[in-house]
């Protein structure tokens, strides 16, 4: 199957859903990210990885490590519909257009129709984030990472850069895609959007972007040094590396720093600049199975604490905490590991950002492990539910951490 | 006859600052009209007649794709929703408002595209062109200024067109067999934003019902 049919069935079903379920069968939205997954399974394999840096070209398949992303992401996605209290159904048309948006993103090797996918998927966040919260904060979401997949789009006339391996252009188009990779992962000093919005929407309005976008963008911004981009590619791995590891530290002082309501969010934006500066700014082995491993167990541990911690699930919440935590054997220490390894490999230097990241993180997960929240007990099988999948879920986040390389490789395929 | 450069870029800045300035509820496709013409020159030296025409029907598309989701907006069920020309925040009072900070914006866009024009390069090792960027760079650079200072949603979306408008113009000038269909790929994004913005419009414009107003 095309992954162009993928990605019209995951808009079509966004659309469909949202103009025919009602409140009472809102929860039925989460099957949009669960087919959107399923098909995916089906869609044709590229065997070479796919690279947005050549010229136009047709969608022909999706390689394997995008594959298992896009898998990964949609069951993790569905559940964290399934395990929030209250859905909005007009979300359904969010989920859709994104999920259809990265789709082509990660199927495209043309810089062109990635970028103007990502831009769809921006466009499609932003108006609902305005229309939820209107404010400087969501409109920045706007103004920031609008700008950052404008720089992409710009970039696409440019590539490939055959014949133009030296000179200003490859560093104009590395400085562009930079922007753009920045801008969409929220990595200061292009990254002051996402804290925002951390603040003012709803869990669930961001879980789109944690859970769908930014895997995607963090992907294809791994594989961006792999095409022909001569000397753009110091400007690109260089800078990354310098915002990433900024970008990481200061994360991780606002992780503990910050509101509780926005701890798990701060977490996530700094585990993934730690990664941007490793894959992009090392572009060694032990980066991308690291970066993977960080994905992969945000992905399985999202659906637990992107939901509010005052509905329930005190004990599972807990136990994701600590898998977050970066305590061996927990899944985020095999993954931070190996990412200090990469960063080590590159400049020694480069780990003291990483490590006061690291250590910023660990405070603020037993910050959040240790908090109290007064809560009436749960009765009744309906409220044990939740709690089952959480369990599964954090018993999966377990398994990972057991098995982190034959897990990752399972799931990308290296 | 050769191509006369400060006539093409004369004509790029024009239609850049008329873009830049623009504001209201037929802002897309004002700026997208005026960008099109600008840009059109430009169009027809590097992209022929058909260069012309994608310019021209990306800008017929924008238009029309504005009045048909303004029209739809209007007719269909009232719903609380946003208005796209209402600023998301109120900035503090200050002497030079929005509207300064994007012409000040526009003159710097000057020097910008005048080093792109100079320094970079479009198309391929043996169909390069250089020197004849600067009213594409021009128009790009305002639309991300316009991005980044916007303050509603129909400045966005004016960004938004004269970002794609401006790639694809930058696609024609790339001469190979891939320039035009990728000139009509960067511009599609042009009546989409126009579609959206004239719908939030024509949503906003419907008078709300009693009953809700209660």
């Amino acid at each position: 199957m095309n992954p162009a049919v993928v990605a019209a069935v995951w808009a079509a079903l966004g659309l469909a859903a949202a103009a025919v379920l009602r409140r009472r069968t809102a929860r039925l939205v989460a099957f949009i990210p669960l087919a959107g997954a399923g098909l995916t399974l089906l869609a044709t394999r590229s065997l070479a990885p796919v690279v947005p840096l050549g010229g136009l070209g047709a969608i022909n398949g999706l390689d394997r490590a995008g594959q298992g992303l896009l898998v990964t992401a949609g069951i993790s996605m569905a559940l964290v519909i399934a395990l929030h209290p209250t859905i909005d159904v007009s979300m359904a048309r969010t989920i859709g257009v994104v999920g259809a948006s990265v789709t082509l993103a990660l199927a495209s090797g043309d810089p062109l129709l990635t970028a103007l996918a990502l831009t769809a998927a921006v466009a499609t966040l932003t108006l609902r984030w305005i229309g939820q919260a209107p404010g400087r904060a969501t409109l920045a979401a706007g103004r920031i990472a609008g700008s950052g997949t404008a720089a992409l789009i710009a970039a696409s006339p440019f590539l490939p850069l055959s014949g133009f391996t030296t000179g200003p252009r490859p560093v104009v188009v590395g400085g562009l895609l930079v922007a753009g990779v920045a801008a969409l992962l929220a990595i200061y000093p292009l990254g002051g959007w996402a804290a925002g919005i951390l603040g003012v929407l709803r869990p669930l309005d961001v879980a789109p972007w944690i859970v769908l976008l930014v895997p995607t963008v963090l992907l294809i911004a791994e594989r961006i040094p792999e095409g022909v981009l001569g000397d753009g590619v110091p400007v690109y791995e260089h800078i990354l590396l310098v915002v990433g590891l900024g970008s990481a530290a200061w994360g991780g002082f606002w992780a503990f720093r910050g509101p509780a309501r926005t701890r798990y969010g701060r977490i996530f934006m700094t585990d993934i600049a730690l990664c941007i500066a490793a894959v992009g700014g090392t572009r060694n082995s032990p980066a991308v199975t690291g970066a993977l491993i960080i994905v992969l167990s945000h992905l399985t541990l999202a659906p637990i604490l992107l939901r509010p911690a005052e509905a329930g699930l005190v004990w599972p919440r807990r136990v994701a905490w600590a898998l977050l935590s970066g305590v061996p054997p927990s899944p985020a220490f095999w993954g931070r590991f190996l990412l200090l390894e990469a960063l080590a490999a590159g400049n020694v230097d480069s780990t003291i950002a990483a490590v006061v990241a690291m250590t910023g993180i660990f405070i603020a997960t037993v910050m959040a492990c240790s908090m109290r929240i007064a809560r009436a007990p749960a009765a009744g099988w309906q409220a044990r539910v939740p709690e089952a999948g959480a369990w599964l879920l954090v018993a999966a986040g377990i398994a990972i951490g057991l098995a982190p390389q034959s897990v990752s490789t399972f799931v990308f395929g290296s | 006859m050769g191509v006369s450069a400060p006539l093409l870029s004369a004509v790029g800045v024009l239609a850049g600052v008329v873009a830049v300035m623009v504001d209201g509820r037929r802002a897309v496709a004002i700026a997208v009209v005026f960008l099109a013409a600008g840009l059109m020159p430009t169009a027809a030296t590097f992209g022929g007649a058909p260069g012309v025409a994608v310019l021209a029907g990306c800008a017929v598309a924008a238009v029309v794709f504005a009045w048909a989701g303004f029209v739809g907006g209007r007719r269909l069920p009232w719903v609380a929703g946003l208005d796209p020309t209402i600023p998301a925040f109120a900035p503090p009072e200050r002497l030079f408002g929005p509207r300064s900070a994007r012409a000040f914006s526009a003159a710097i866009a000057v020097p910008i595209a005048s080093w792109v024009s100079f320094n970079i390069p479009v198309g391929q090792i043996t169909t390069a062109v250089q020197g004849l960027l600067f009213p594409t760079a021009y128009a790009w650079t305002c639309g991300v200024i316009r991005l980044l200072l916007a303050r509603t949603v129909e400045d966005l979306a004016v960004g938004v067109a004269m970002v794609s408008l401006s790639t694809g113009t930058a696609w024609l000038l790339r001469s190979g067999s891939d320039s035009l269909p990728g000139a009509v790929i960067a511009c599609a994004a042009t009546p989409v934003a126009a579609l959206v913005a004239g719908w939030l419009a024509g949503r906003s414009t419907r008078r709300r019902p009693v009953a809700a107003e209660a």
